[in-house]
């Protein structure tokens, strides 16, 4: 939002935006034929974060999400969005102050991209000039190419019609986003760049998002915190998705999260998080008498090469080392390069998995630059599990 | 074919054109604004549907001629008469095809423009309605060339467009108004279509490269 948009945003746009908690007290909701879709939910969720509601399929987490902009009514008890009660306001209204994605992207067909993003604006009644630009800005903010604005969305593969609903939906720059199984349709590699995308994203507008999905692995990737719900509309669990992994509290969590939770867990932290061993380098042009030398006095296994920006050029062991002749440079040697590379900030499940085929069962850390900083091997790892 | 005829007759030719236009597009308005209502009722409350379809169902199939005959005790032999008839004609082919194209709009488009906030008359003529179109349009198609053949049989009762001709044609032993009558006549239904497809695409640009 620019600070032109928020200088005009109405008194009561702003009063929702600095309150913009969604809390759910004792919330029942019965259908007539007297199924229970959600029993007493108390529940609150903290503005500016990502909450995910997940759980099997008929655990009401859908109903919760579309009482937050009564799409569903309450059968009992209170829902409030900061101060406000949602049954007190007027819910074409509240609606308009709520963002909502869809999983088939629900796009009008007889619209353009610009026209369909353009929807709740002009439906709050914007002028041309400042609908243009809104949808201009929008446009760029989901990555989508500007000459799709023209076009109808049946021309739109599903990741880009996923985009407009995401554009569409913050168009009013709305404090609350509702988002309905939003990645659940796309391909597998279209869902991941989207979600990483959409995290992204998030970091900047730092809205209050309500997410519903089955798939307990998204969830964890993207939650701020993480809604587990069970059947019959009872909450099983509500916390982060660190604790949640490492504490589930109950049988009906731990096989929901399911039995490989302690790599979940590790893909849940970063490298940068861990003590990494300094390891034993020696710079590429080093002979081998010296780098010989360096290896009985650490009584390693082998010693990490790099060349002269310090980024590791291949894994040096002694066997190789053993027979080279001793005035030769260590880099005419045969050295095992690695496969893959970690940086500071990948996850220990990255690690993990990078350590694998690792030569030397070792694996050098980079920062952001490309340069060493240290090693990391399975031992640390298997010590981060419990 | 005595073209002197036509000549001298141009002014009565024109005149049964008009009318016959007329006929046509009065009784396909009287249609539309009734066929409308009832469809929406009947989208909102299924219940409604069979019923609705049944009644316009039985209007269409009474025999034209048998129609006029009954409606002349109460409506005589003015222009009400026939506009009254053509107008049964049309319902049932316009209420079906109104309940459908808009029965044919995705409940998930219908679900996006209620949870963006649309209101119920808005959502119904900014997004169900202009997708329901083509169907719409197509149902008002065939209305408007059945109508066009139906006109003349109200000749028969002295309201009857270019079927005047036809009447003329016949009393006189004489088949050049036969012609131009029955010339006109399929020329209308021709051109009539063509300019319903016309405003379609003019209205649709989203439908196009579609099929």
């Amino acid at each position: 939002m620019t600070n032109e948009h928020r200088q005009r945003a109405s008194a009561e746009d702003r009063e929702t935006q600095d309150s913009s908690a969604i809390v759910f007290e004792g919330v029942t909701k019965r259908y007539g034929d007297g199924t229970v879709a959600v029993e007493s939910l108390d529940l609150t969720l903290p503005a500016g974060e990502l909450t995910v509601l997940v759980g099997p399929s008929g655990c009401g987490k859908t109903t919760t999400l579309r009482m937050i902009n009564r799409l569903e009514t309450l059968s009992a008890g209170r829902l409030l969005i900061g101060e406000r009660d949602v049954m007190s306001v007027d819910a074409t209204r509240l609606r308009r102050q709520i963002g909502y994605v869809m999983q088939h992207s629900g796009l009008f067909p007889h619209k353009t991209i610009a026209d369909n993003i353009a929807v709740v604006p002009r439906l709050l009644g914007w002028d041309k000039k400042r609908l243009r630009e809104r949808v201009a800005e929008l446009v760029e903010m989901v990555g989508l190419d500007e000459a799709l604005a023209a076009r109808y969305p049946h021309q739109l593969s599903g990741g880009q019609q996923q985009r407009v609903g995401l554009a569409r939906a913050l168009a009013a720059d709305p404090p609350i986003l509702l988002m309905d199984e939003p990645f659940a349709a796309v391909d597998p590699i279209v869902r991941a760049r989207l979600q990483t995308e959409f995290l992204d994203l998030q970091r900047r507008v730092q809205k209050t998002i309500v997410m519903v999905t089955h798939d307990i692995d998204e969830a964890m990737k993207l939650g701020d915190r993480v809604a587990i719900f069970a059947q019959g509309g009872r909450l099983a669990r509500f916390d982060t998705p660190a604790r949640i992994l490492s504490t589930p509290a109950s049988d009906f969590v731990v096989d929901f999260i399911g039995a490989d939770r302690e790599l979940r867990r590790l893909a849940l932290e970063r490298l940068d998080s861990l003590e990494l061993d300094a390891g034993l380098t020696a710079p590429r042009d080093e002979i081998v008498a010296r780098a010989r030398s360096y290896l009985q006095q650490a009584g390693s296994s082998g010693i990490v090469v790099l060349d002269e920006h310090r980024a590791p050029l291949g894994w040096l062991d002694w066997d190789t080392l053993k027979q080279a002749d001793d005035r030769a440079r260590i880099d005419s040697l045969a050295l095992k390069p690695w496969r893959h590379r970690l940086y500071l900030h990948d996850n220990l499940r990255s690690a993990l998995n990078a350590l694998i085929s690792a030569p030397g069962e070792v694996m050098p850390v980079l920062n952001a630059q490309g340069r060493y900083v240290g090693v990391i091997d399975q031992l640390q790892l298997t010590g981060r599990l419990t | 074919m005595n073209w002197g005829w036509v000549a001298s007759n141009t002014h009565q030719i024109t005149a049964a054109l008009l009318q016959h236009v007329q006929l046509v597009g009065l009784s396909l308005l009287f249609g539309f604004l009734i066929a409308f209502p009832l469809a929406l009722l009947a989208v909102r409350w299924p219940r409604l549907y069979g019923p609705s379809l049944a009644v316009t169902g039985v209007m269409f199939t009474i025999p034209s001629l048998a129609l006029f005959i009954l409606l002349m005790p109460f409506t005589g032999l003015s222009m009400a008469t026939s506009l009254i008839g053509l107008t049964l004609y049309t319902l049932l082919i316009l209420f079906r095809n109104i309940v459908q194209g808009l029965r044919g709009v995705s409940p998930s488009v219908r679900e996006a423009a209620r949870a963006l906030g649309y209101t119920r008359a808005r959502r119904l003529f900014a997004v169900e309605l202009p997708i329901a179109l083509p169907v719409i349009v197509a149902g008002i198609r065939i209305a408007a060339v059945t109508i066009i053949g139906m006109v003349t049989v109200t000749a028969l009762i002295g309201q009857g467009g270019l079927g005047q001709l036809f009447i003329t044609g016949f009393t006189l032993s004489f088949t050049t108004p036969l012609i131009v009558g029955f010339v006109l006549s399929v020329a209308l239904a021709v051109a009539v279509d063509l300019a319903l497809v016309a405003v379609l695409y003019w209205l649709t640009p989203w439908q196009r490269g579609i099929r």
